[in-house]
């Protein structure tokens, strides 16, 4: 029994172990699973709640984020100092071809000829059954065109996205924008001398402020305009500036040119007569001739010099336009625009001193402006007796209309002189170089105030405004000597006088006198009545109010003056 | 019970996957909803530039000025007209009536034609600006 029951055991045993063994290694194994899942689970919810708990990352959605594509473009933007839009690059399409694909070449040259004026047939025809796989047929489609190409339904016949540059305002400051070739590369005007800025990749996007104010441009334009066809002028130029800062709000140069088209422009009309042009501009540098000797202590107001009979300098014969005959004190010389005075004056100052001054005010230097059509100024190499007398009342030098304007502006305002600019910037009041006293300034305001109610410039005195200003009449240059009949007429204005805000000059070439002017075509007669119609259409855009004026500013000085 | 646990398991799972699946579909339907309105935008900006463009031409000084002439009577104002501050102006009477007659700024309509009110029109704004010199 003990050793079956042993035995037994041992089967028992031996039994057990048969039956329990993958039993209990399956359960083993079951186990190790489950062990596993469960601690799988655990973490999963354990990171499920570790989620829904933290705040979602915001990364994770950037990466779907889906931005708006950036309207891109290749030259910024130019707009005026009112953000009105002057130049701006559009997208438009530009038709090509591909003549290998055209079975009929006659019939789409003439279909195409049809709807693009200014391509002839039979060169289309030519072009059209070329061995080529690629010919351009016209750049720049208007969008009514291109649909019309597309309606055609020509296969070979596609277009390519180009940039164009467009010019909304048409010739209106032509001369200061300049234009681009068709390439985009601007040839002239801002948009030549900022090619680089225009261009410059991840700035197209920032507009290109001018100082410019496309309102006051207009009627500077318009009023020119009109000046030069009643009196038959050749050319003519202007502009408007902020005295106070020396940002041009108008530049205008007559004949002009629309930018957007520039073929078969003429020279003359892409010539910018108000910063490349040099002109004598005649007695309006009585005002540079009378800020320095009234600075220098030269002279003062009450001084004056004998007009009786004209000087005679070397081969020169000094003479006046309007002459009194008489001993004239220093504001009759300036308000009756004497040149025997002025020359005397002049004599009293010395070339040296003269030299010095007209540099420091910018006229014999070209003017440094943000364009590259800018002249140099003409005068004498050397400077001589002869040469001092007649620069002081604007002959034998000739300077462009831009430098005349930045002079003036430094005699009225105080007497700082500000670097021209077209580039809108209102705090550049801050720099500037004084040039004369504010004393100075002052007494060259009262001068220039009375040379409009009492003197050369009455046609210009637009009522309320307070204008002050200087007639200029200049023979032009020709052959060596001067000819009579051909002038240049200029108005320069300033306005308000008793806190001068902004000049305005006005320059015709060549007018000739009409039934309204009796035949003259002076300064006083063409150009005044232009600056006083520009000031009364622009003052109010300005913002300068009309108002009576205050008479005991000009009483002491106006009291010197002797009409007769 | 054992088969209906396994059942009801694997409903979950294939009614999770659909609602899964129907998730991920609207989501890329919104975002191609998105995107077709960034692409919209973006046109909107670049015909925005267009327009801009052909404001700034239809709005030119010179453009206005023309229309001015043919369609209103209204002049280049005076100094006179130029009113400094509110206090320039005086009071109204309390008993005037204003007309609300608009036509005044209409070009006079005693002319023919169109054409010749706008040539005359252009006369008149010529003669007003004469007369204005002169004094």
């Amino acid at each position: 029994m003990a050793t079956l029951g042993a035995h037994s055991i041992n089967l028992d045993l031996d039994q057990t172990y048969e039956r329990r063994t993958p039993l209990s290694v399956a359960r083993g194994r079951l186990l190790i699973g489950v062990v596993l899942f469960m601690a799988a689970f655990v973490l999963m919810s354990v990171r499920t709640i570790d989620l829904g708990m933290s705040a979602p990352l915001p990364k994770r959605t950037a990466e779907r984020q889906i931005v708006v594509p950036p309207v891109v473009f290749q030259r910024s933007d130019i707009v005026d100092r009112n953000g009105e839009v002057l130049a701006v690059n559009l997208q438009t399409s530009s038709l090509y071809a591909n003549p290998q694909e055209i079975k009929n070449p006659a019939l789409v040259a003439e279909q195409l000829a049809g709807i693009l004026p200014g391509l002839s047939r039979a060169e289309l025809e030519q072009k059209l059954s070329s061995k080529k796989s690629f010919i351009w047929i016209k750049r720049k489609l208007t969008p009514r065109q291109k649909w019309q190409v597309n309606a055609l339904g020509v296969p070979a016949l596609n277009f390519r996205q180009e940039e164009d540059r467009l010019y909304p305002h048409g010739r209106l400051a032509a001369h200061a924008l300049g234009y681009v070739d068709v390439d985009g590369n601007g040839l002239a005007g801002v948009e030549h001398y900022f090619q680089d800025r225009l261009s410059e990749p991840g700035r197209t996007s920032e507009p290109l402020v001018l100082s410019l104010d496309i309102r006051v441009q207009y009627a500077l334009a318009d009023e020119l305009e009109s000046a030069m066809r009643a009196h038959q002028a050749v050319g003519a130029a202007g502009l408007v500036m902020d005295v106070r800062t020396g940002e041009l709000l108008a530049l205008v140069s007559m004949p002009d040119f629309d930018p957007n088209n520039v073929r078969g422009v003429s020279d003359t009309q892409k010539f910018n007569r108000a910063t490349k042009g040099v002109y004598e501009l005649g007695s309006t540098f009585k005002t540079f001739t009378f800020a320095n000797a009234l600075d220098d202590g030269v002279a003062t107001l009450e001084d004056g010099y004998d007009a009786t009979k004209p000087l005679k300098v070397s081969r020169f014969l000094i003479r006046d336009d309007h002459p009194k005959k008489r001993y004239l004190k220093l504001p009759e010389i300036f308000a009756f625009s004497s040149n025997i005075g002025t020359a005397q004056l002049a004599l009293d100052i010395g070339g040296e001193r003269q030299q010095e001054f007209m540099q420091s005010i910018g006229l014999l230097a070209p003017s440094n402006i943000e364009l590259t059509e800018v002249g140099a100024p003409m005068y004498p190499e050397k400077w001589r007796k002869a040469s001092t007398m007649t620069i002081s009342y604007g002959h034998g030098i000739a300077v462009s209309p831009l430098q005349l304007a930045t002079g003036i502006s430094a005699v009225v305002n105080g007497g700082t002189f500000h670097t021209p600019t077209l580039l809108k910037n209102t705090m550049a009041w801050q720099d500037g170089k004084q040039v004369i006293s504010p004393a100075t300034s002052r007494q060259m305001r009262q001068l220039l105030r009375l040379a409009v109610t009492k003197g050369t410039g009455g046609r210009s005195n637009a009522e309320g405004y307070r204008v002050g200003g200087k007639t200029g009449t200049a023979e032009k240059a020709s052959n060596g000597g001067y000819a009579r009949k051909s002038l240049i007429s200029s108005f320069m204005g300033v306005y308000p006088m008793d806190d001068p805000q902004y000049a305005v000059f006005a320059l015709l070439d060549e007018p000739k006198g009409t039934k309204e002017t009796y035949g003259f075509a002076g300064g006083g007669w063409v150009a005044a009545p232009v600056v006083k119609n520009v000031i009364l259409r622009t003052a109010p855009l300005l913002g300068v109010l009309p108002r009576e004026e205050d008479e005991g500013l000009y009483q002491r000085v106006a009291l010197m003056i002797e009409d007769d | 019970m054992r088969r209906l646990f396994t059942c009801i398991a694997a409903i979950c799972a294939l009614a999770s996957g659909a609602a899964l699946m129907q998730l991920k579909h609207a989501v890329q339907e919104q975002a191609e909803e998105v995107e077709a309105i960034a692409n919209q935008i973006h046109a909107d900006q670049e015909s925005l530039r267009i327009l801009k463009a052909e404001w700034a031409y239809l709005t030119s000084p010179r453009t206005l000025q023309e229309l001015s002439i043919e369609f209103l009577a209204l002049m280049p104002p005076s100094p006179k007209q130029v009113v400094g501050s509110v206090t320039d102006i005086p009071m109204r009477h309390s008993d005037e009536i204003v007309s609300g007659d608009t036509s005044i700024l209409l070009p006079s309509a005693n002319k023919n034609s169109g054409a010749d009110a706008e040539k005359s029109a252009t006369e008149n704004n010529r003669n007003q600006a004469k007369s204005e010199e002169t004094t």
